[in-house]
Formats: C-alpha cells, sequence, structure tokens
C-alpha cells in the first residue's frame, strides 16, 4: 500500500489535532447543555447561553461576514460585562457560509442542533438569509438579519426578523424630506442600472411624484466616466434637486459634471451609497452640500454611537461601517429580550416582536407584525468637506 | 437522526446524481461539459414553478426532469458535433444565456428567485432515488450501450469506424445527464425551499466537474466516492475545532490539491473499483506519489 500516501495522511492528521488542541479549550466550554435553565444563581455550574452567527467570514464578501461578527462580539462582550442573564454568560458560535446559500443552510442546522443556539443573528446576504431562515423558522429559534434587503425575508415566518433598512424606505424618507424639510420641488433622478439603484430610484420617484414634481430619470451603468448627455437633458428641466441613486464613485463624478454643465444651483441628494470619505475627497466642492440618507453615522456624538465606535475600533483596530452597526443593534435587541424572557426561544421571539423603539444606534427601532424593521433613517449632509447630521 | 445529518445526507444525494449525470458525459463518452449546473437549474425552476402551481411533488419533479432533458436534447444537437475545447465553450455559453433569462423573466422572479416552495424532499426520497440510478448507470456500464459510450470517449473515430453512431450515442448521454441533473434540481428546490439564479452558475459545474474527476473520470463509483468528499468535507472540517473551522476553506482546497497530486486520474481511477483490481499484483486504491506523477506526465 501506497507508504507514502499514509504519510502524508498521518502528517495532515498530526496538524490538525495540533490546531484542534489550540483550539480545545473553547470546545469544552461548550459541551454542556446552554438551555437548561433554573433559578440557582451558581453560575459555575451551567454553561454558557450561546448566541449563533451566520455570515460570509471567507470568500469574496467576507467583509460583509466580519462586520456582522465583530459587531455582534460588541455587543455581547457588554451584555457579558454587564453581568449578563442573571450571572450566566452568553458565547457567540460564529459559522461560515462562504456567502453560499446550500453551506449557510447547513450552518443553521449546525448552530441549532448541535450548538443549541437560543436565537441567530444572521444570516448577511439577502440570497443565504432566505434559504437559512425556513431551518430557523422550523426549529423555532429566532433569527435576525442585519443586513438582508431583499423582499421577502421576514415574510418566511414569525421567528424570522430583519434590522436594516429597505432600499425603497430609505429613498422614501428622502423624498419626503427633501420636500417638507428642504423645500425642494423639482427633482431629476439619475441611478444605476442594478436591483439597488432600481429600487432606490423607483420608490423616490413614487414618493416624488406625490410631493412634488419629477422632471426626468436617467439611468447609467456602474464604472461609468462621462454623465454628460444625461445632465444635459435633465439641465433643460431645470430642477430644484437631482436624487443619484447609485455609489460614492460615481456620484462624486456626476456632481462635478453638473457643476461643470451650469446645475450649480440644484442640490444633490443620495441614498446609503454616499456613505464614504471617498465621496468628499473624489468630488470635492460638487459634492459640498449634498444631502443623503443612511443607516449609520461613526461620527454621531450621541454617547452609544461613540461608545460603539470606540469600543470597536481597540478591539479590532478598524473603523465600523454599517454592517457592524446593525449587527450590533440587532445582537442588542436579542439579548434585551433574553434578559426580558429568559433562555426560552419562544418568550425571546414573543419579547422580539414586541420590541418598540428599541434605542439603537442606528435609531429607534420597532417591528412591524412581519417581524421587518420600522426606523427613521438617518439623513446626513455634507459641510465643509465633512459629514454632519441633519436628522 | 438530527436534521443536520440528514440534511447533509440529503445535500450528498443530490450531488451525487448531478455528478453521475456529467460522469456520463463527461466520463463515459469524453465531451467536456461546463454548463451542467444549467441543467440543474433548468430542472429546480420547473419543478417549483409547477409544484407552486398546485402539481403533486412527484409529477412536477417528472416535469423538470423532461423539460431539463429537452433542453439537453436542444442544445446537445447543435453542439455534440463540436469536440474538446468547442463544446466546452458552447455549454458555457448556454449557462450564462440560460442564467440571463433567470435572472430578467418575471416568471422566475428574476434575481430575486423563487421563495416559499413546498418541503416536499426528504430523506427516503433522496435515498431511493439516488440509489435507484445509481443502479441503473451501474448496469448500464456493462451493457452495450455503456460498451459503445466508453468506446465513443476513447477513440471516437474508430468506434465510427466500426460502425456506431457516435452523435446518436453522445447526444443520448447528454440528454440523460441532463434529466439527472434536473432530478437533482427539483429535489434541491423542494428542500431548501428557495431558488435563485445564483444557486446555478458556473462556479457550480465547476464542483460538479470536480466531484467527478477527483472520484475518478469514466467510473460508476467515482461519482459516489467524488460526490460524498465534496460534499462532507466542508462540513466535517467545520466541526473538527473552531480553529480548523476558521481554516478549513484553505484545508478543503489543499486536500483537493494533495489528492489530485497523489492520484491524477482520481480517487477510483477510470476503470471501476474491481475492474483493476489486480492490476500489478494487488488491490491498489492508492498509489505512491511518485508512480502517479509520473503516470500525469505521460
Amino acid at each position: 500500500m501506497g507508504k507514502r500516501f499514509y504519510l502524508a495522511l498521518a502528517m495532515v492528521l498530526v496538524v490538525a489535532l495540533l490546531v484542534s488542541a489550540c483550539g480545545g479549550s473553547q470546545t469544552q466550554q461548550s459541551s454542556q447543555p446552554a438551555q437548561q435553565n433554573s433559578s440557582s444563581q451558581k453560575s459555575e455550574s451551567k454553561g454558557p447561553l450561546k448566541l449563533g452567527m451566520v455570515g460570509p467570514l471567507t470568500g469574496n464578501t467576507a467583509t460583509y461576514g466580519t462586520s456582522v461578527k465583530n459587531g455582534v462580539e460588541i455587543a455581547v462582550d457588554e451584555f457579558n460585562a454587564n453581568g449578563g442573564y442573571n450571572g450566566q454568560t452568553v458565547e457567540l458560535v460564529a459559522e461560515d457560509s462562504r456567502g453560499d446559500q446550500t453551506e449557510a443552510s447547513n450552518a443553521t442546522r449546525k448552530l441549532i442542533e448541535q450548538d443549541k443556539v437560543f436565537a441567530i443573528v444572521g444570516a448577511v446576504l439577502s440570497s443565504e438569509t432566505l434559504t437559512a431562515a425556513p431551518t430557523a423558522n422550523d426549529a423555532g429559534i429566532p433569527m435576525i438579519s442585519p443586513s438582508a434587503t431583499a423582499p421577502g425575508v421576514p415574510e418566511v415566518g414569525p421567528y424570522i426578523f430583519r434590522n436594516c433598512i429597505a432600499d425603497n424606505v430609505q429613498a422614501a424618507q428622502m423624498a419626503e424630506y427633501a420636500a417638507k424639510e428642504l423645500g425642494l420641488k423639482k427633482f431629476a433622478v439619475m441611478y444605476t442600472n442594478n436591483d439597488y439603484g432600481l429600487a432606490l430610484k423607483n420608490a423616490f420617484t413614487n414618493t416624488a411624484q406625490n410631493l412634488g414634481e419629477v422632471v426626468g430619470v436617467e439611468a447609467y451603468m456602474d464604472g461609468d466616466n462621462d454623465f454628460r448627455a444625461q445632465l444635459s437633458k435633465l439641465k433643460q428641466q431645470n430642477p430644484d434637486a437631482l436624487y443619484i441613486g447609485g455609489y460614492y464613485t460615481e456620484a462624486a463624478k456626476i456632481a462635478q459634471q453638473a457643476k461643470q454643465q451650469g446645475l450649480d444651483k440644484v442640490v444633490i441628494l443620495g441614498g446609503d451609497g454616499f456613505y464614504s470619505p471617498q465621496l468628499v475627497e473624489l468630488g470635492g466642492d460638487a459634492v459640498e452640500g449634498a444631502v443623503f440618507t443612511a443607516g449609520f453615522f461613526s461620527g454621531d456624538t450621541a454617547d452609544p454611537v461613540q461608545r460603539f465606535v470606540s469600543a470597536y475600533k481597540a478591539k479590532f483596530n478598524a473603523e465600523p461601517d454599517m454592517f457592524a452597526a446593525q449587527a450590533y443593534d440587532a445582537a442588542n435587541i436579542v439579548l434585551t429580550a433574553l434578559k426580558a424572557a429568559g433562555p426560552d426561544s419562544k418568550a425571546i421571539m414573543e419579547k422580539m416582536a414586541a420590541t418598540k423603539d428599541f434605542p439603537g444606534i442606528t435609531g429607534t427601532t420597532s417591528f412591524d407584525e412581519q417581524g421587518d424593521a420600522v426606523k427613521q433613517v438617518l439623513i446626513l449632509k455634507v459641510e465643509n468637506g465633512k459629514f454632519n447630521k441633519l436628522r | 437522526m438530527s436534521g443536520y445529518y440528514s440534511q447533509i445526507i440529503i445535500i450528498t444525494g443530490i450531488n451525487i446524481l448531478l455528478a453521475m449525470g456529467l460522469n456520463l458525459i463527461t466520463g463515459y463518452t469524453g465531451q467536456l461539459s461546463l454548463g451542467h449546473a444549467t441543467f440543474m437549474g433548468i430542472g429546480a425552476y420547473t419543478s417549483s414553478l409547477l409544484t407552486k402551481a398546485g402539481l403533486p411533488f412527484y409529477i412536477s419533479l417528472l416535469a423538470g426532469v423532461l423539460i431539463a432533458s429537452l433542453f439537453g436534447l436542444a442544445i446537445g444537437m447543435p453542439t455534440l458535433r463540436l469536440r474538446g475545447d468547442y463544446l466546452a465553450i458552447a455549454t458555457l455559453g448556454f449557462g450564462e444565456i440560460v442564467r440571463t433569462f433567470l435572472n430578467n423573466l418575471s416568471i422566475t422572479g428574476g434575481p430575486n428567485g423563487i421563495r416559499a416552495i413546498p418541503l416536499k424532499t426528504d430523506l427516503t426520497t433522496v435515498i431511493i432515488l439516488t440509489a435507484v440510478c445509481f443502479y441503473l448507470l451501474y448496469r448500464l456500464q456493462s451493457s452495450r450501450l455503456g460498451k459503445v459510450m466508453r468506446a465513443i470517449g476513447q477513440d471516437e473515430i474508430a468506434s465510427e469506424a466500426t460502425g456506431v453512431n457516435s452523435s446518436y450515442y453522445k447526444i443520448m448521454a447528454f440528454v440523460i445527464g441532463a434529466g439527472l441533473a434536473g432530478m437533482a434540481g427539483g429535489l434541491y428546490a423542494h428542500y431548501f425551499r428557495y431558488i435563485n439564479p445564483a444557486n446555478f452558475t458556473f462556479n457550480k459545474s465547476i464542483e460538479i466537474l470536480c466531484m467527478v474527476v477527483l472520484g475518478g473520470l469514466g467510473n460508476p463509483f467515482g461519482p459516489v466516492v467524488g460526490g460524498v468528499i465534496i460534499s462532507i468535507l466542508p462540513e466535517a472540517l467545520r466541526n473538527i475545532s473552531p480553529v480548523v473551522s476558521q481554516y478549513r476553506m484553505v484545508l478543503y482546497g489543499v486536500i483537493l490539491i494533495v489528492m489530485m497530486i497523489i492520484r491524477p486520474q482520481g480517487i477510483l481511477g477510470g476503470n471501476g473499483l474491481f475492474i483493476n483490481a489486480n492490476r500489478k499484483g494487488n488491490f491498489k486504491i492508492f498509489r505512491s506519489v511518485k508512480g502517479a506523477v509520473k503516470n500525469a506526465d505521460s
């Protein structure tokens, strides 16, 4: 028999053994059943309660998953530091989905059946959430996605929640704010021709038509550099404001070219695709005064936001993004429900569904009857090259 | 059995069905198809649209198989006159066309896919269907049909010269393979209850090809071995320890590379589990690194 093969096999096994030995301390903790709850306070006799997380931690969408995991970790750390649930700590079990739908479903089942988690924060991508959610719902484990914006996620069942701003909601709120608070009447719209841009455009024009007038709608492609043809068409309509449903790279260029074409009085409006320091770096003076919606603003001076930002920077040495912030809020909603209802998944689900005006760092959150977050979107303005919160 | 394990077995069964179909096309008749996941997608969409319209599961599953076979026939007729690289490119293009249609048609839900498909697939169904299909394909191997297909794969001109209508058998293999993929797609859709075009991309086709090559091209047991390894390995690595789990995709890649270095002809090799059992004196599933590399070079 091939000796070398067995040599190679043995080497692989030895490496695996060594690696698993290094992580052994973590696995030992998890051998106790978490959900057997009695009122006794002897925390050393009980294992920690487990909160699951599913998302892409590897693969080309790993940045989103990692942000979500980090956000949840901060929430769990704070919860434990504040005494946990009657002295019982919560342990985060994060599982990788690679962004793959089948694997997200596998990971969810693993968390529910092997780790016996009381709730799951995830999944991250819309497609994987739609595949994993029926599993969690059937098992009766609450699942809250911090980022799956596709239609139909909370509709999967009573155990499925979502804490993020849908594209159509933010665009509609932008139109409302622009018409009522900024007093703008004639809107021009440009959008990037993909599902994100399309959703923003549709919702914005629908709302803006009722409150004012939409004078022109033009599409562009991601990566385009020249928008003069579309802009000169829009210029003839004399708009007050230009809503750009797209990302900051193109938005900065559009703003500059609009200025060059003499559209310098229009107010640039946008969605959360604007939220990046690159917007100002690329756009310079042209984006000054631009107003856009965002799910999270790390420069917010409110105390909870600054506490989260500094904890995040201290632990991960990075600036938190929207995914991390929404995951932090989602985890806090779950942990608050745990504290009120105890480690019983059904009771946690009922408490979560009853969440009303939860004060998070991404705005106050309530759930509608489906389990979809209803919240007021943040509105930011570029002033002196910096973002400022308007609302 | 816990749902987690039965889910992994169901995924394995679905992958084995896919790999068996591709093995017939690529392993037996030697046609490199890079669009196998497309047929899976056609089966999945057809059957789930029909079940959602109220048809019984088995009828819509059958319809999925038939429609996928029909597409196999339609794409096989013109393209199977092409050989090697050209066929690969044609099937690749076919996959992209179907994906674009799925992404843009309103009946398929566009990029949002189809939600709330009823849960119909269970462990027993998958095991029975996989076992039956395996038995049929295993019997095919030693039948006249299987031998003709194998002959075409080894030398098409020689088999034409002996009076075999090679196009006919190539198309037949393609249609059967597409039908199996359609069945796998139907089972997949009714288990996970949500499908979208991203399930059935080029990546999935490559994953299926990986299973077939890893198991051993043209070996009836090959797809089973390859399917089991590719399906179970990522989950097995997930469960060893949290640290291994972190690097599991790296290990997964390393294991695949190591296996292909040790056994470039696939774990079982080309000729069946038992046929070459006595070659070189004993039953060698694994050869030494040196010998295998030599084989690969020649």
